[in-house]
């Protein structure tokens, strides 16, 4: 992702998507200070049990008569007590309740809209962006930002809450107390800052080792046959060693110069606990301050502590999190295609007259197509043949605007596709691809995925057409079959049919075929040709051809070698030419010895 | 458990020192309460400043020792977790190299690779956590507990009495947790699929407009995961509220206890405030230990996963005994009435399957997808074994040979062409790590692969990137051919490795090969008719049986199903040829 957007527009970007829950949010966050606000009060309210029974002991020790433990004020502190544990745990459940549904929603907002922009993405987003990455960012990226939020959002809000209650309680409690606790403040940042930019780099390391490892693992094991054929096991365990040592090695510093964090500061804390113990005892005798007092300063000192040591912990999800939202929010961020186009087209009436006029176009900056024209009749079939990579796809990823054309015109019907709408461009065709596109899903769902309203009776008339319908009928399940995650439970011949009956069920303008043979036995190849054949009647339609009864039959065969058209007529007109189509079809079709 | 247990062994000493820095943690952790109750009940009581500034000296001295503690831990705690993980990472790839093809097909690549990974990642984590909580929760607890049955019996009874109660929460916790964490889990995996879907299938959605459907079709899911992850968080973070409202009012009852007991004078002030923090840190630590519970599960299904491919028994494997057969210049291969099956399947894939091929023969298999061409070939380099038959090379059971040397003989061509990261040169080398140049370029010649390879920007050094995404899948087949030249192998097998050229290349691809094999035996599987044609013998397959065997011509004659085949790819004037 080359364009990274920055801390701000990543957090201005998700309040967009927080903004529906905000009053869920306000009320766990409110919840989160009164929890606060009852945990600082706590250990003072506890205190004042110690400072009443130490007085009462006091007293009891000088032998003051009728001296006792006053009961009842102790029995006024519990209550108090019982009242704020239950108004610290109601708050804690409720914000529990109210963050997690707030959370959990606008997570789930977000992968719907992450679901939705893959939808409107330029193709060529695709062709620059590995699959999965995309997949990486809906699952792990979405992941890891909900755990930051669920836990690190709170903990930093509570943790700087609770620095705020808590040095306020101390101050209320002593104010020179307070300015030696406080000392740890700047002493932990400075022991953290030295680890934490230390372990930062580690860290990165780690991170880096973990992505050679699971490269390596992932070469090594799906190049498992190459491995066993050429007796490489030793090499590979060789290999492997080495990133794991690697990985061994940086996982240990990473870990062990991060956990220096925690006993320094801990160090810091319980020296500072020291002094103050020794400086409230003396106090204490004193009687500036109450033994309860001083009971509840420490347990604040320790609270403060809590927060601080697991700043490094903290830093690191919130980092994680930033970069996860960066990720989300590039994607979302990404340009869209245009869908609105400025002709208004009656897709009922177009006839299917294709122009192709003076097209240029290259994936890249270089242009690959210089300059292709020609035209096809309403219901013409045309045959695109040519070496594999020639650029036969590219002409059919044209024509459904998957990519636009650099220069030139593409115009169905006199209309340049770029004023259609895509919607209304791609209602017009029907497309059967040689890599057979089917969903976890039944066979019924999957055939009606043409045209969604179509009737059951319309689905099975498809499934006939196309040849398929005695196959599904054999299965147990008929048409309520599922299609299996890696839709390996039917054969490859048979998708291509189901294929075939999704298109038909559309009942499109112009279909496009990629005439797929090779991995299909014969008998099934015949059904296919047959099921082709009937869906290409009336129609116009244009077949990446292999096979030569195809191509002969075609009424325009367009010559396709590094992106160009370098011939084009019908089958005899191209043999009487004896070009380059002649030279392919004797070297393909033309079977000769090998010498 | 009895995985990390295993693995721990080898690392006594630093789990001793493990264990020693634990207790100067819980030295400092207890420690300092303990001071600082003498420092009221006797410096306070009795107003000794002098006391009160030893005692403060010596809780830095204990502060002192407790942070050397807490570092060493830091250390084994790194070096075990980082080094058990290693091992059991190193042991993982090491098994994996010995597997079979049946085996590697059972757990498949994405979930290995995850074994050996996110697995071993998770195991690290809980490591971490053992070494540092569950080691210290007992020793905290037992020491604490000591001191406050010391400090007070009676009040130690509270305590007592809470902590059944805590792990019964605990428990009752994970028992409901677990379920909805699976179907999180499951849930997680489903839009994951659809999303996967919706990424593979771009074109087709957006030909047949359906993003709307697919948009629904994700939400339904995406609903559905939300729901239970709610479910999970507000239960897994309602616990911690509700065991801390326990443990307060657990405390209250030990206050009012304590009050009675003041005034009976049976228990100084500074003993509660010390009991107190004793109870904070023992429960604390209770609380921590409850966490390795809520952790177990997670890695135990890790630690399963990882079990399952340490105790997995290879089922090929090399014979204690091999033979080799006598180096001759003929060579032959021979299968003798071969079955085969599947190891998980019932239906026999090959059923007596009988032919033989010598020196400078090319033999082809043909027949249509699920005939048992492919699976044929896998016999010979013992990706499989057969059920029964024999296969015999240069007349010596391939069973009885060392495996390695066996598949040195062999020069195989997969269907689907894997290339390293790596350059060009590397990639050919692969096939013998000690080719000269010369014969690097020679074999890239004859396997057409110089030209492109001449017009990369560095030629034989160009790089190829991690998934070979930077060469087609035609100049990958014939990389991987040229891999397969180099070795000069006695055997060739090339599994329908031919498919990604046009017929151009695959023509005159052929026609290069041709000079090439001299005395060896080459086995081709094809689609096409036209690579085979010229075969001196042609297998047909059906459905696992030989349905003819002859020349091109012969089997035009002869064989019903070839006649089929040809006559669906090949001209008239071909199919009238003879």
């Amino acid at each position: 992702m080359n364009d990274k957007i920055n801390f701000r527009t990543c957090i201005k970007e998700l309040l967009k998507y927080v903004k529906p829950y905000r009053f869920k949010l306000s009320i766990a966050l409110l919840m989160v200070v009164v929890a606060n606000l009852t945990f600082a009060i706590n250990p003072l309210m506890e205190g004042k049990i110690t400072t009443q029974l130490s007085e009462d002991a006091m007293d009891m020790a000088r032998g003051v008569s009728g001296a006792h433990v006053h009961f009842d004020a102790i029995f006024r502190i519990i209550v108090i007590l019982v009242i704020l544990y239950l108004i610290k745990t109601v708050s804690q459940l409720l914000t529990s309740i109210f963050l997690t549904d707030a959370i959990q929603q606008t997570m789930h907002d977000i992968r719907n809209a992450l679901q939705k922009k893959i939808q409107r993405l330029p193709v060529k987003y695709f062709d620059d962006h590995a699959f999965g990455d995309l997949l990486s960012t809906v699952t792990n990226d979405v992941d890891t930002l909900s755990n930051a939020l669920q836990q690190t959002l709170t903990r930093v809000f509570a943790a700087i809450l609770t620095f705020v209650f808590v040095i306020t309680m101390m101050l209320y409690v002593n104010v020179w107390m307070t300015l030696i606790a406080l000392m740890i403040i700047p002493l932990s940042i400075l022991v953290t800052r030295f680890f934490v930019r230390r372990s930062q780099k580690l860290f990165d390391a780690q991170q880096k080792a973990v992505g050679d490892l699971n490269g390596t693992i992932t070469e090594l094991y799906g190049r498992f046959n190459e491995i066993v054929l050429f007796n490489k096991q030793k090499d590979s365990i060789r290999q492997f060693k080495e990133v794991n040592e690697n990985m061994a090695r940086s996982a240990f510093q990473a870990q062990f110069v991060s956990s220096l964090i925690s006993p320094f500061v801990s160090l810091i804390t319980y020296l500072t606990i020291g002094t103050i113990a020794v400086v409230g005892c003396i106090f204490v005798i004193n009687g500036t301050i109450t033994l309860g007092n001083l009971q509840a300063f420490i347990r604040y000192v320790w609270q403060i502590n809590d927060p601080l040591s697991q700043v490094s912990q903290l830093s690191a999800q919130v980092q994680s999190a930033f970069s996860a939202m960066s990720r989300i929010f590039t994607l979302l961020n990404a340009q869209e295609e245009v869908r609105r186009g400025n002709t208004s087209v009656d897709t009922q009436n177009i006839k299917g007259k294709v122009t192709f006029e003076h097209v240029q176009f290259g994936y890249e900056d270089e242009l690959l197509m210089h300059d292709v024209n020609f035209q096809v009749e309403p219901g013409q079939m045309v045959a695109i043949v040519g070496p594999t990579g020639a650029g036969k796809t590219t002409l059919m990823n044209l024509l459904l605007r998957f990519y636009d054309v650099k220069g030139g015109s593409i115009k169905i019907d006199g209309i340049d596709i770029r004023d259609m709408d895509r919607e209304d461009l791609r209602r017009l065709f029907s497309l059967v691809l040689q890599d057979t596109w089917l969903f976890n899903g039944s066979i019924f769902d999957n055939i009606r995925y043409g045209r969604l309203d179509a009737r059951k009776d319309e689905v099975v008339d498809a499934a006939k057409m196309a040849n398929v319908h005695h196959y599904i009928r054999t299965l147990s399940h008929g048409y309520n079959s599922m299609i299996n995650e890696e839709a390996n439970n039917i054969s490859q011949g048979e998708k291509q049919l189901l294929t075939i009956a999704r298109a038909i069920i559309k009942d499109p303008r112009i279909l496009v075929l990629d005439e797929a043979t090779s991995s299909v036995d014969t008998r099934l190849e015949r059904m296919l040709q047959e099921a082709m054949q009937k869906v290409m009647a009336g129609r116009t339609s244009f077949v990446i051809a292999h096979r030569l009864s195809t191509i002969r039959s075609a009424d325009l065969i367009l010559v396709v070698n590094n992106g160009d058209i370098i011939e084009q007529g019908t089958h005899e007109e191209l043999l009487a030419k004896k070009g380059a189509y002649e030279k392919l079809y004797h070297s393909q079709f033309a079977n000769r010895n090998f010498d | 458990m009895k995985l990390i247990l295993h693995y721990l062994k080898r690392y006594k000493g630093l789990l001793v020192l493990n264990i020693i820095a634990i207790f100067g943690f819980a030295l400092v952790e207890l420690g300092i309460p303990t001071i600082v109750s003498d420092m009221i009940d006797k410096g306070v009581m009795n107003q000794d400043t002098d006391y009160l500034i030893r005692m403060g000296l010596l809780i830095a001295l204990i502060a002192v020792i407790g942070v050397c503690g807490t570092i060493l831990l830091g250390f084994c705690c790194a070096k075990i977790s980082s080094s058990v993980t290693r091992d059991i990472r190193g042991d993982v790839f090491a098994k994996v190299q010995t597997l079979s093809h049946h085996e590697m097909n059972q757990f498949g690549v994405p979930s290995l690779i995850t074994r050996t990974n996110n697995d071993a990642f998770q195991i690290m984590m809980f490591l971490n956590v053992i070494l540092r909580t569950a080691l210290l929760t007992p020793v905290m607890v037992i020491i604490s507990f000591t001191l406050t049955i010391r400090a007070s019996l009676e009040l130690s009874l509270i305590i007592v009495a809470t902590v059944p109660i805590i792990i019964a929460g605990v428990l009752i916790v994970g028992k409901i947790s677990g379920p909805i964490s699976d179907r999180q889990q499951k849930s997680l995996d489903s839009i994951n699929r659809i999303f996967r879907e919706n990424l593979t299938g771009i074109r087709v959605i957006r030909s047949f407009n359906n993003d709307a459907y697919e948009s629904r079709r994700f939400d339904k899911e995406n609903t559905n995961f939300m729901k239970q992850s709610k479910n999970l968080f507000k239960l897994m973070s309602a616990t911690e509220p509700v065991f801390f409202f326990l443990m307060n009012i657990a405390a209250l009852c030990i206050y009012v206890t304590a009050s009675v007991m003041i005034n009976d004078q049976t228990l100084q002030v500074g003993k509660l405030v010390a009991f107190m923090d004793y109870l904070f840190h023992a429960m604390l630590s209770v609380m921590l230990f409850c966490m390795v519970f809520m952790m177990y599960p997670r890695a135990n299904i890790s630690a399963k996963r990882i079990m399952a491919v340490l105790d997995t028994q290879p089922g090929i494997t090399n014979p204690q005994h091999s033979r080799l057969p006598a180096n001759t210049q003929e060579h032959s291969i021979v299968f003798e009435n071969v079955d085969f099956v599947y190891p998980d399947g019932d239906e026999a894939v090959l059923k007596n399957i009988s032919f033989s091929a010598k020196s400078g023969e090319t033999v082809a298999f043909i027949g249509s997808t699920g005939s048992g061409k492919s699976t044929l070939i896998h016999l010979i380099p013992r990706f499989y074994d057969a059920v029964s038959g024999k296969i015999l090379i240069d007349g010596q059971d391939i069973t009885s040979m060392d495996i390695y040397k066996l598949r040195e003989k062999i020069g195989f061509v997969p269907q689907k062409a894997n290339l390293f990261s790596g350059s060009i040169a590397d990639n050919i080398r692969f096939g013998k790590p000690d080719a000269a140049m010369d014969e690097i370029i020679h074999a890239a010649k004859v396997a057409q692969a110089y030209d492109f390879i001449m017009e990369k920007p560095h030629g034989f050094d160009e790089h190829i990137v991690e998934g070979a995404t930077n060469v087609s899948g035609g100049q990958k087949q014939r990389l991987s051919i040229a891999r397969a030249l180099v070795r000069k192998p006695q055997i060739y097998i090339y599994d329908d490795s031919f498919s990604a050229l046009d017929f151009k290349t695959d023509a005159a691809l052929r026609k290069a090969l041709k000079t090439e094999v001299g005395s060896a035996i080459v086995l081709i599987v094809a689609q096409r008719v036209s690579t085979i044609m010229d075969a001196d013998k042609i297998v047909v397959l059906n459905e696992g049986k030989i349905a003819g065997m002859g020349t091109h011509r012969e089997l035009l004659k002869s064989c019903p199903i070839y006649y089929e085949i040809a006559a669906s790819q090949l001209s008239e004037e071909e199919m009238q040829y003879e």
